[in-house]
């Protein structure tokens, strides 16, 4: 083989793209050539250079975005049964309809691997739903198996104390497991570039999260119950907090919800 | 040019198990396309919804190598657009600052941070094969798939790729 030849091989062989036969007599041409060979080792270098950079993550934010199309695009919302084994790609078996908890544990699982960071800082909704983006964002977070909550308690006054020194406020912490809705515990998230309390409760097999911070109006005002893309979230006003309730539950299950916070506060005043 | 069928509830489930789990890599693509977070996400996000209407049209071939061709055609398209549009520079936000961003700079140390430099300055013309070879290890077949190019052309520009960053580096890579 001549050198040309075997110039022309360096490639292909780095690329794991000879043919086996061709491998050989290549590397048996190497041998005689330096130059090639020198040729190989820069490469080589090359490539491991190149794969010193980190693997690129998909911000949680996108994901979070893109979760939130595909849930609009299937067409009506799944009914709550549970759902038949998934049917094998290519399978000519019916739609099987879907839990809600199992469509976003799955988008959950997906969120597992990410660590907190909040590559999107600069990312503004254009329809002005970067508030609902970061909570369904924070909310899959939640949804994950993994680390739901960053204190776990059903015990208000092991909540409420975790708080201390983490944020620069004290939020309400009450446990509703008489209302159907147990607490699970508390986490720390970022809303709109502010860290904030978040607690988690669960209701049946769904997981609420609530967020709250000191309001800045004065007043309180009802709870505003969305649906949105298969998710329940609340906005309201009480006692000098605002908070903000999102769970995959249906929306009257989330009036209850908040009607029980709002209950509690007064009673806790 | 007729209608793609609206995904009904079990496309988008088998979309799931298919094609989310290279989110990461149409992502990470992206961002070597656009070499800018932001964007990368739009010209991602935008893909990724084209890749659902048109999985009616996905018989089974290599997921990532399919998506990742979208991606590539979501950008030119995007890009296509854009400068039709004639965005008009005020617009600061939309416009690419070139620098360090927050997770350049969180990549440990200057060396990788010269190494994406000097891949992010190539021509995306060879930037895009390099990256296809060494960051998704595309084989020259998937790679030709995805740029819809003969084999021949993938080599050759895979060949100019290196040679140019090779010199770019020539430091990093001098020492024995």
């Amino acid at each position: 083989m001549d050198c040309p030849t075997c110039e022309a091989m360096v490639e292909p062989y780095l690329d794991g793209e000879l043919p086996a036969g061709e491998s050989v007599r290549f590397e048996a041409a190497l041998e005689a050539c330096p130059d090639c060979r020198g040729k190989l080792d820069r490469l080589r270098g090359l490539r491991s250079l190149i794969r010193e950079l980190p693997a690129e993550r998909a911000p949680d934010l996108m994901r979070a975005r893109l979760e939130r199309e595909l849930r609009a695009a299937i067409p009506a919302a799944a009914p709550l049964v549970e759902s038949a084994p998934s049917p094998t790609p290519g399978s000519a078996a019916t739609p099987s309809p879907r839990l809600w908890s199992r469509r976003s544990a799955m988008a959950a699982s997906l969120l597992v691997a990410l660590g907190a960071g909040w590559v999107g800082g600069r990312y503004t909704g254009q329809d002005g739903s970067r508030e609902t983006d970061e909570l369904l964002a924070g909310y899959l977070r939640v949804g994950l198996g993994d680390r739901p909550v960053d204190v776990a308690s059903s015990d208000q006054h092991t909540v409420k104390p975790w708080f201390a020194g983490r944020i620069d406020y004290a939020p309400p912490v009450y446990d509703l497991t008489s209302a159907g809705f147990p607490l699970l515990g508390g986490r720390l998230d970022v809303l709109e570039g502010r860290r904030i309390a978040v607690l988690v409760y669960r209701r049946n097999q769904h997981r609420l999260a609530l967020s709250l911070w000191p309001a800045t109006a004065s007043g309180d005002t009802a709870p505003v119950v969305s649906e949105q893309d298969g998710f329940a979230i609340a906005r309201w006003r009480h006692a000098g907090f605002e908070l903000r309730a999102i769970g995959d539950i249906a929306p009257k299950d989330m009036s209850v919800f908040a009607a029980s916070i709002d209950k509690a506060m007064e009673a806790g005043k | 040019m007729s209608e793609a069928p609206k995904p009904d509830g079990q496309a988008v489930e088998r979309f799931r198990i298919v094609m989310l789990p290279h989110l990461d890599a149409a992502y990470g693509f992206a961002r070597w396309l656009t070499r800018d977070p932001i964007e990368a996400q739009d010209v991602a996000q935008e893909a990724m919804l084209r890749a659902l209407r048109y999985f009616h049209a996905f018989r089974g071939e290599e997921a990532r190598p399919w998506l990742l061709r979208i991606v590539r055609n979501t950008w030119t398209d995007m890009r296509t657009r854009r400068s039709l549009e004639k965005v008009p520079l005020d617009e600061a936000d939309d416009v690419v600052e070139p620098g360090p961003d927050p997770e350049q700079s969180a990549l440990a140390g200057d060396r990788r941070r010269e190494i994406a430099r000097a891949l992010a300055a190539l021509p995306e013309e060879v930037r895009e094969v390099l990256v296809l070879r060494e960051i998704e290890e595309l084989s020259y077949k998937q790679i030709a798939a995805v740029l819809d190019q003969p084999i021949g052309t993938v080599m050759s520009r895979l060949s100019r790729a290196r040679e140019k960053l090779a010199v770019a580096l020539g430091g990093r890579l001098g020492k024995e």
